[in-house]
Parts: C-alpha cells; sequence; structure tokens
C-alpha cells in the first residue's frame, strides 16, 4: 500500500485530538479513513491490519500492567462520562438509577459474556470487544434511551472481507472494464498533438483583454483519437470466460467513445480468417491479410485469449483444423500481426505467475507481445503502454 | 472521548452509519475535505444535505458537469459585459471588481457564516479538475488576478465532495481527503431508511418488495442494480395501488419502477422469487 508522509502525519493528529479515544474499532475505522484512498484497497488493509494485531490477546491476564493501564484507562474515563450523561438523561426522564457499582459490574459481566459469544475462530473479537468503548456503547442500548446501534468490532468486518470484490487483482467484471477503457481515452486527451481548434472563449476574453483587437486562441482537439481493433479468443479453453467475454464486447460496443472499433474472434490462435461472431463459423468471416492491409498502423490491438495453444496449433503450417492456414503457422500469423500494429497488447485471463516454462504456447506468447493478466490491474498497465508513444 | 457527541448524527430523514459520521467528524476536526464515494442511489448527496441541517449551516452546492473547470468555482470575469458596458458609456466600467463574479467555491469561502460546501459528483468533470483545486482546499483561499485580491475564507467551510467512481480522482488530490465509502445498505438499514420516507407502512408489502428487491440485486445478470430510490417508489407505487402483498412474488407489479432496462426485465421475468 502507499501511504506517504502527510497521511501518517494526519493519522497522528486525529490520535492527538483524541478521536479514537481508546478505541481499537475506531482506531481500525479512522487509519483506514485517512490512509486508504481507495475502496479497492479496503481488502489489503484489512489483511495488513489483522496480519499485525492478531498477534493481540484478548485475554487481558496475559498483557502487561502498562498495556493494561492504557487500554483501560481511556475506555474506563469515556465510560464513567457516559454515565454521568446517561445518568442525567434518565433522571430527567424520572427513571430510577442503578447505582453504578452495579452497572459496572453489569458491565463486567457483559463483556465476559461477549467473550465467550465471539470467541470462536476469531480471538479478536474479544480484544476489540473489550477494548472498543463504541461497542460497549451499543451493548449498553438497553439502557441508552434512544440509543444508536454499536459499532461492528474491526474484528468481524474484517472477519467478514466484504470488501474482497473491489481489490483489484481479481478478474474484471463488466463496469470495471469499462472504466479502465476509460482511461484510453483519458488519454488519448493528452496526446501530443498540434493545436488545430479555434478556443472561442479563450478568443473572446483575450480579444477583449487586448482592448477589443482580435486574438485568436487555438487549443488541441479534445475528441478521442483512438483506433481500436479487439481480437478475441473463442475457442474451446477460453469456454469459461466466454461469458465474461461477451459482456467484455457488450461493454466495448457500449463505450463508444473510440474514433473506430473492430472487433473479430478467432479460435484458439489466429490465422488466415478471423470470424464476425463468437461462433467462429466457418465462412462468416473476413481475412486478416485484410486486416493488415486496410487497418494502418496507428490502429491499437487488444488480443484477449489464454493462449494455451497445443504447439502444433502455434507451429505447423496445418496447425489450423478449422480453416485454411494460408501458408503460414499460427505464430508467423501472430508476427504478421506484430510487426504491422504499432502497439499490440494480448489479455490474458489464465495468465500463469512468473514465467511458467511448462506453458509452451503461453511463454512464446508472452515473448511476442506484452502480456497483461484480465484483471483491473493488469488492463490499466496494458492499457498504458498501448497509449506510450515511441 | 465521544467524537460523535456534539457533531454530526443522523437526522430525521438521513440515515447514517456509525462509520459514515465519525468519518465526517473526524473530517471536520482534522480540516479536510470528506471525499464519499458508492454506488449511484446511496445517498451521497443527500448526506451533505443531511449535515447541513444536523450542523445548522447553510449549504453551497456545487454540481459538477464535464464541462466544468475549476475556475468556475472560484470567480468569471465578465469580460463580454464590460466591453459591452464600455461601448455604450455605462458607468462603473473602470471598475473591475464589478464584473467579477464569485463561483461556489467563492461564495463558500466569502460567507459570513461558517457553511458546508458540497463539491457533487467530481468525477464527472475533467480527470486534471480536482488538482486544479488543490492549493484552493489547502489554503483555503484564492487570488483575483484582475483586482488583485486575495478571497480568504472567514470560516474553513466543511467541504463534503462526492464521487461516483467514474474516474479514477489524482492520488495528490485523494491524499488530502479523508475517504469513506457508502456500502450499499443491508437490509437492516435499508429496512430503517424506506421507514424514514413513509409515515405508515404496510409491514408485509415493505417485507415482501425487500425480499424481491435484494433477489433481484444479487442476480449477476442483471445489468442495472436497482438502488434505493428505486425501492422506496416501489413500495410507494404498491401501497398506493393497493396491492395484495401476496401477489408481489408471482405477480411482480409496477415492476418496472425497479427494474429499468429491457434486458434486465427479461431477466427477472424468469428468477424465481419463491
Amino acid at each position: 500500500m502507499n501511504i506517504g508522509l502527510s497521511e501518517w502525519l494526519s493519522l497522528v493528529e486525529a490520535m492527538d485530538k483524541g478521536l479514537i479515544g481508546g478505541s481499537f474499532t475506531q482506531f481500525y475505522l479512522i487509519s483506514r479513513m485517512i490512509l486508504v484512498r481507495n475502496e479497492y484497497e479496503f481488502d489489503k488493509y484489512d489483511m495488513i491490519f489483522e496480519e499485525y494485531f492478531k498477534g493481540i490477546k484478548h485475554d487481558f491476564d496475559d498483557i502487561s500492567e502498562q498495556m493494561r493501564k492504557w487500554l483501560e484507562k481511556p475506555e474506563y474515563q469515556a465510560f464513567r462520562e457516559d454515565l454521568e450523561k446517561k445518568k442525567a438523561l434518565l433522571e430527567e426522564e424520572g427513571i430510577p438509577i442503578v447505582d453504578n457499582e452495579d452497572v459496572l459490574a453489569k458491565f463486567r459481566e457483559r463483556q465476559k459474556e461477549q467473550d465467550s459469544e465471539h470467541q470462536g475462530g476469531n480471538q479478536w473479537v474479544g480484544t476489540a470487544g473489550n477494548s472498543s468503548y463504541g461497542n460497549l456503547g451499543g451493548h449498553l442500548g438497553g439502557v441508552r434511551v434512544g440509543g444508536t446501534t454499536g459499532y461492528q468490532s474491526a474484528f468481524q468486518v474484517i472477519g467478514e472481507r466484504k470488501f474482497r470484490d473491489f481489490r483489484n487483482d481479481r478478474v474484471l467484471d463488466n463496469r470495471q472494464f469499462q472504466m479502465a477503457l476509460r482511461s484510453l481515452r483519458q488519454f488519448s486527451t493528452r496526446l501530443d498533438i498540434d493545436k488545430t481548434e479555434l478556443d472561442i472563449d479563450k478568443t473572446i476574453d483575450s480579444t477583449c483583454n487586448n482592448g477589443g483587437h482580435l486574438k485568436i486562441e487555438m487549443q488541441k482537439p479534445r475528441k478521442n483519437s483512438v483506433k481500436l481493433l479487439l481480437l478475441m479468443d473463442s475457442g474451446g479453453t477460453m469456454i469459461p470466460y466466454t461469458n465474461l467475454l461477451n459482456e467484455l464486447f457488450h461493454s466495448v460496443n457500449r463505450s463508444n467513445h473510440f474514433k473506430d472499433i473492430k472487433t473479430y474472434f478467432f479460435h484458439n490462435c489466429i490465422y488466415s480468417h478471423v470470424y464476425n461472431t463468437p461462433e467462429c463459423e466457418y465462412g462468416d468471416w473476413i481475412e486478416t491479410e485484410w486486416l493488415l492491409k486496410n487497418l494502418n498502423s496507428e490502429y491499437k490491438v487488444i488480443i484477449v485469449g489464454d493462449a494455451a495453444m497445443a504447439p502444433e496449433e502455434l507451429y505447423s503450417l496445418t496447425g489450423n483444423y478449422r480453416g485454411p492456414n494460408d501458408g503460414y503457422s499460427g505464430m508467423e500469423w501472430l508476427l504478421r500481426l506484430k510487426k504491422h500494429f504499432k502497439r499490440v497488447i494480448w489479455l490474458n485471463p489464465k495468465m500463469a505467475p512468473g514465467s511458467a516454462p511448462w506453458r509452451e504456447a503461453e511463454t512464446a506468447v508472452k515473448n511476442t507481445f506484452s502480456m497483461y493478466r484480465l484483471t483491473v490491474e493488469g488492463l490499466k498497465e496494458g492499457m498504458k503502454y498501448l497509449m506510450l508513444n515511441r | 472521548m465521544d467524537i460523535n457527541a456534539g457533531g454530526f448524527k443522523s437526522t430525521g430523514t438521513y440515515i447514517a452509519s456509525p462509520e459514515l459520521m465519525s468519518a465526517v467528524n473526524v473530517a471536520r476536526a482534522l480540516a479536510k475535505p470528506l471525499l464519499i464515494k458508492g454506488e449511484p442511489g446511496t445517498g451521497k448527496t443527500m448526506l451533505a444535505k443531511a449535515i447541513a441541517e444536523s450542523l445548522d449551516m447553510p449549504l453551497i452546492t456545487w454540481n459538477i458537469k464535464s464541462t466544468t473547470k475549476a475556475q468556475d468555482g472560484l470567480y468569471m470575469y465578465d469580460t463580454i459585459q464590460r466591453l459591452y458596458d464600455g461601448q455604450f458609456g455605462e458607468e462603473g466600467v473602470d471598475d473591475i471588481a464589478r464584473y467579477i463574479k464569485l463561483g461556489k467555491l467563492g461564495e463558500a469561502f466569502s460567507s459570513d457564516d461558517q457553511v458546508v460546501l458540497l463539491i457533487d459528483e467530481i468525477d464527472k468533470a475533467d480527470l486534471e479538475f480536482p488538482n486544479d483545486l488543490l492549493w484552493e482546499l489547502d489554503q483555503m483561499e484564492f487570488y483575483i488576478h484582475e483586482t488583485k485580491e486575495t478571497i480568504k475564507a472567514k470560516h474553513r467551510p466543511v467541504v463534503i465532495i462526492t464521487s461516483n467512481a467514474e474516474k479514477e480522482l489524482p492520488d495528490a488530490f485523494l491524499r488530502r481527503c479523508i475517504f469513506h465509502y457508502i456500502a450499499f445498505p443491508d437490509r437492516e438499514l435499508m429496512d430503517e431508511i424506506v421507514r424514514t420516507h413513509f409515515e405508515k407502512v404496510d409491514e408485509h408489502i415493505l417485507k415482501e418488495a425487500m425480499d424481491v428487491f435484494y433477489l433481484i440485486r444479487e442476480e449477476k445478470s442483471v445489468k442495472k442494480k436497482p438502488s434505493t430510490s428505486e425501492l422506496i417508489d416501489w413500495v410507494n407505487a404498491l401501497q398506493l395501488g393497493g396491492i395484495d402483498a401476496d401477489t408481489i412474488r408471482s405477480a411482480l407489479p409496477f415492476i418496472g419502477t425497479v427494474v429499468k432496462k429491457d434486458e434486465d426485465l427479461e431477466t427477472v421475468s424468469h428468477i424465481s422469487f419463491g
């Protein structure tokens, strides 16, 4: 996680101002709101937090005297303050008050109860429950008039791992894919192009500031100049991903902010023809040669596939059992694409981490194209590469 | 210390989670903007209104559009009006200050009372937009070149920024904010939320509608997940229409208020709601 000095100082400031108030849960929440900047880092934060604090025993007897003081003092102070407030409130309402000691004893009892209840599996909950003032407030809800729901303890929140879905290393869903593709547009506005459009607002401003003498201001065109060629594998090994691919295809269609998008399909590897539909029906295709002749090299090419071809599919001149090879092996076709287009990336939903020499085809393709895992992170990296100027 | 005491609390019509409440109060205590992210319909905009109401401060809303520039929030120098006035010999053309119009940020800074400033849907604007505001939000002041005047906040406004996460916000900007992510309300909270919108609610209708609502949200193939406002509309329609609660699961009356896309209606019609 990328945390800077200024966030850290903010957290220290928050502690200094007593915002955390000796509550473990508050500490968890407030550190998170200050240190973490994105919901997809919540899960990572949870994991780190757990790793660091899991050693904390929930049994108070094991904690050193000093630690105990540190843990208990603010809590009791807050507890007492709260008690006084409640007392006043109850008195106003004319409800008889149980004496302080009694409430404290009950509070102790509850603490014990809670310990045993939450102990199973998560040793932390005990600690969080014990030391968390927020939680305590919640537990006394019966006494409090019009009380609020107690905080969930930090560990319970972590235990649920409810932010797992936001992690950016998981395989993409549709919305995230659209979002990632947007970066292609964002980068494109920063392209190094000439100022060719008249900036009317600025021209008027400058002219007025110029005492009425015309002063023309130009700006860079804001239109997206990116052209995309999308080639998607719908071969047998990709069947589990067909649904995902289909969605991705739809989302690309929807994000119609590109100058041009062309989408074709292939089966396992690209040969002399690419297909118009994911079904890859014989005859419903266009020649790969046509793509090379008609699309200029500025087209950014995204190939999506698992690159799990059999060796003959990649290297044999007759390795394509669904159609003609036209004299080139699969690998040669891929190399021709690479040679023609300036920027090609390969997105792989099943990419092995690190180098995986036993995956012969994947390794070969990886050596040919920049390959990225089909995740939010991978896609972002890929888009960045696509938008680089040579 | 209970940091929620005396600070922001749930108001009559807005239900805030304890987490959110402490986020608001931490942001105030540290004098940092609070950035709120979450699915559409989780009450991001409502939050600012509730904060203003609960703190008893006026609310200034700056709605961001794709064409909004940072400068728009500070001030506008109406050169055209000045040129126009100049040509027709209006009085006071020499006084540039007459042609300086403060934007929402400027308004918040120059207000005599402390205000809540809502910068709504910041992600709609250009990628660089948040960065252009860094200095102003940090220092709470800006400089008007034309009049050589500095507008400085009399009282630091409580700045609330919302984002639908359409675009990534720049790191430098995020680093200065207190971040809060509004998760979609769970059933318990949703129950509370719906109830605040009705004086009286038919228990049976509410339960059935919530069951169906959450089942639809769980269905992966539903493209546009219904949000809180859709549920409220639906419960309202069901009550006004005098629908028998027992028919909700089978007949899905007024389902168009919840599911709005044709393809999703198709999907929903195949779900069995038991």
